[in-house]
């Protein structure tokens, strides 16, 4: 897509109307498969329902291996890929945060508008959680920016950090993915059953 | 009987889609490797090769010199010892054998300047312009002729014939006119001996322009 837009093959205008797309298909994904329920959210923290775990590990597992098999196929060059810059405390900090809320509330941002389109009270209110977070963090950014735009790493990934070889490094990955499947079901039969 | 076959494929179902991810991530591993070749594509070297601006003229250089156009390097990649003994005004030597020295890379790698290559004819232009353009400089051109076709149009024009079109002639007095400009003395002129003027050489810095990172996020 990238290519697509930077060779103006479609103009730069369509950016947005190509995200709304994008985006509706990925609320309409998520919301069939269940993310909207808080509970099946909140799941993989009790022990009684993995998806939320299967899904992002296996999506991650496909496209690194698709894109690394595109990259040697040359259709994709995996050093032109974007890559997001990495703040460390920003990162830790702003992770922790956003965990305690996943949990307490059961939803990540995304999931949680979902639940909004699909009118569950409980996401609305998580919503409005995170509209009051945003308020108080524009409000005290003087306090925040240091850690917020400092321990500025640059766009760092751990192969070129620790030299790994990507290809070994994506074959444990996925080698990990799966035992984690394994052990995520072997937990689930052990912990009661939850209907919901 | 062929359900409870399938059924009972089925139930594996799961293994075989983890079997099948793991083997495709093995086979990244084991897939033969080869180094990728660095610098500009192969279809951007021939479309660049094939460009009808990668060849200026001697006229078009000889007018930019008259007007003193700044938008332009002459570098001349010849030896030395010929480039003090006759070069074109402003050149900047740049043998064929130290192109890829350190001290020359802001003349080349820079995109604020026209590159223009010349040597005695086009040939070792020719190559350093094929260097230059594997390292994906940019903005790079090659005298065409070089110094040789400099002589027989710009220096020494040669005279048209009678029966010629009205544009040689016209061609013909810029030329002898351009000639003048670079001190060529003819016979038809009174004037005494007068010294062949060689512009001082320039040399201009040009300062590296930093790429910037890409922006972006989800």
């Amino acid at each position: 897509m990238e290519f697509l837009i930077s060779t103006s093959i479609i103009p730069e205008q369509w950016d947005s109307i190509i995200a709304i797309c994008i985006g509706i298909a990925f609320g309409f994904v998520l919301e069939s498969s269940g993310f909207s329920s808080s509970r099946k959210m909140a799941g993989v923290f009790y022990g009684y329902d993995f998806a939320v775990l299967k899904v992002f590990f296996t999506a991650a597992v496909v496209a690194v291996i698709g894109i690394y098999y595109l990259d040697y196929l040359g259709y994709l060059d995996v050093t032109k890929l974007y890559i997001h810059p990495t703040y460390v405390w920003g990162a830790i900090i702003g992770g922790a945060i956003m965990g305690v809320g996943f949990i307490a509330g059961g939803f990540c941002p995304g999931t949680g508008l979902c639940g909004v389109a699909i009118g569950k009270l409980d996401a609305w209110v998580y919503v409005l959680g995170i509209l009051i977070g945003i308020f108080i963090f524009s409000e005290l950014y003087t306090v925040f920016e240091p850690i917020y735009n400092g321990y500025y790493l640059g766009n760092i990934t751990l192969i070129d950090s620790f030299e790994w070889n990507p290809y070994w490094t994506i074959f444990i990955f996925s080698i990990i993915a799966v035992v984690a499947f394994v052990v995520a079901d072997m937990v689930r039969k052990k912990i009661k059953k939850v209907f919901y | 009987m062929v359900k409870k076959r399938i059924a009972k494929i089925l139930s594996f179902r799961y293994t075989m889609m983890a079997a099948i991810l793991i083997l495709l991530a093995g086979g990244l591993v084991l897939l033969p490797k080869y180094q990728e070749s660095e610098g500009i594509p192969a279809e951007q070297l021939l479309s660049n090769i094939i460009s009808l601006e990668r060849y200026v003229s001697t006229d078009q250089i000889s007018d930019k010199l008259i007007s003193q156009d700044p938008s332009f390097i002459l570098i001349d990649v010849r030896s030395e010892e010929r480039y003090n003994s006759y070069t074109l005004p402003n050149a900047i030597n740049i043998p064929l054998k130290k192109l890829l020295d350190k001290e020359f890379e802001s003349y080349l790698n820079q995109d604020q300047y026209d590159v223009v290559f010349f040597s005695d004819d086009n040939f070792y232009a020719d190559q350093a312009w094929a260097i230059c353009n594997r390292l994906e400089y940019k903005n790079l051109h090659v005298l065409k002729g070089g110094i040789n076709k400099w002589f027989t149009t710009i220096i020494n024009p040669k005279k048209p014939n009678e029966n010629m079109s009205s544009k040689a002639f016209e061609l013909y007095t810029t030329r002898k006119a351009a000639s003048l400009f670079y001190g060529v003395v003819y016979p038809d002129q009174t004037k005494t001996k007068s010294v062949i003027k060689k512009a001082p050489r320039k040399i201009i810095t040009v300062k590296k322009k930093k790429k910037m990172p890409v922006e972006g996020g989800c």
